[in-house]
């Protein structure tokens, strides 16, 4: 990535009325918030090739395409995968999963497991508030950046 | 917070004489009766505890393996240790993790005990060409910069339940003998440490070399099953990579596979 290409970036940022772009890719990591925004968070478009959920539980501001954001008035974070794996609900088969849609869920609180080559990484919410949207199912792979949850803020 | 009690005196002995090689992995915490020793050693982890502290005890009532599974843990049947590392990016390497904690393993037994224990991908411990299990190894990050990694070895055939004597085996079934705990201890401390060391360097890749030369026989050329996005999907292994993930030939293309388990079709 060059100056040019930073440039193009932060005209599209303008362009679509964007609070914030995140952009992570070997080792590069390009992060742009517009000053005095209300921060609505977003997927990185680089990962946006991932599989995603279908968007009825998906609330606009949280949709694949940065373009497709709308302000909605909530602030939203969206929990992503720190690392390639595989994404398990609960803490083990069968037990209850550790965030449903509509859970009021605090900052430190586990949401979901992560493994890899049997590594178990527990997830975190960094916020407190209520899950709006699970993005990912029990057993699915995830790839690094992938979007998990959404949090609506408290 | 789990309450912990002296050591044994013939462990204290033997970690008092291993103090230099060990450094900050002399710190070890002990109880006779424990619920899970990565459970202590995560709430330790979280208190702040340097990297080298460990917990080990005697028995498990709720010693745990991967999702869930119970870990059977009688008392003075087996060695439980769970140990903590520190390092900014450890959970983003979990292949030289987990393959290193088994060459770690694999190392401490056969320094302490002379038995030949190999690994089976990604970290259990085996033997024979059965690939009996005698241990295993339960990773799990806390945090950006920590890790506990639970080590469960048999020693005794009591530890492992009967239904499984088909699959388990422990070090003193395979000797023959009483074995010396305490020096099985000592030998996982210092096989932890240098893992440690190796983890940081800037080229890890002689660990996954090391993790090659103890590999089960028969491992190359196996047909493995494994769930890929919760399709049951199989192939044939062919080695590991870099990152430690299983490369595997499926239909006529090379994999990575980085799920946690694989289950190993071998031919009698």
């Amino acid at each position: 990535m060059n100056l040019d290409d930073i440039k193009d970036i932060l005209n599209l940022v303008r362009e679509h009325e964007l609070a914030e772009f995140e952009y992570e890719r070997d080792g590069l990591k390009l992060r742009i918030k517009k000053a005095g925004q209300e921060v609505v968070y977003a997927a990185p478009p680089v990962m946006a090739a991932a599989p995603v959920a279908p968007p009825s539980a998906v609330p606009a501001a949280a949709a694949a395409s940065p373009t497709a954001i709308e302000p909605t008035g909530v602030d939203l974070a969206v929990i992503k995968a720190p690392l390639v794996g595989t994404f398990y609900s609960s803490a083990e088969p069968g037990a209850r999963a550790f965030a449903n849609v509509g859970d009021v869920v605090k900052k430190d609180q586990v949401l979901c497991i992560i493994e890899a080559m049997k590594l178990m990484n527990e997830i975190k919410s960094d916020c407190d508030g209520e899950v709006s949207a699970v993005y990912v199912k029990n057993g699915q792979a995830v790839q690094f950046g992938e979007r998990l949850f959404a949090i609506k803020l408290s | 917070m789990t309450a912990f009690s002296t050591l044994p005196q013939d462990l204290q002995r033997a970690l008092d004489g291993a103090r230099e090689r060990l450094g900050s992995f002399a710190e070890l915490r002990y109880a006779d009766t424990i619920g899970s020793t990565n459970d202590a050693a995560t709430e330790l982890a979280l208190a702040g505890a340097p990297e080298g502290t460990s917990v080990l005890a005697d028995q498990q009532t709720a010693g745990r393996g991967r999702r869930g599974r119970t870990w059977s843990s009688p008392p003075g049947a087996g060695l439980y240790l769970s140990v903590i590392l520190r390092g900014e990016n450890l959970a983003s390497t979990p292949g030289l993790v987990t393959l290193g904690a088994g060459v770690a393993a694999a190392d401490a037994v056969l320094a302490a005990t002379g038995l030949p224990v190999r690994l089976k991908w990604p970290n259990d411990l085996v033997m024979g060409d059965a690939w009996k299990k005698l241990g295993g190894i339960l990773c799990e990050a806390q945090g950006r910069d920590a890790l506990v990694l639970g080590i469960g070895i048999n020693v005794m055939s009591s530890a492992h339940p009967p239904d499984v004597a088909a699959r388990a085996t422990a070090i003193e079934t395979e000797l023959g003998r009483a074995i010396d705990r305490p020096s099985l201890v000592v030998e996982c401390l210092s096989a932890l440490r240098a893992l440690a060391g190796a983890l940081r360097s800037p080229d890890p890749s002689a660990l996954l070399q090391r993790w090659r030369d103890r590999a089960a026989d028969g491992w190359r050329g196996a047909v493995v099953r494994w769930q890929d996005d919760n399709i049951e999907v199989s192939g044939v292994a062919r080695d590991v990579d870099d990152d430690g993930a299983l490369i595997v030939e499926r239909d006529g293309r090379r994999e990575r596979v980085i799920a946690g388990e694989v289950l190993w079709q071998r031919r009698p």
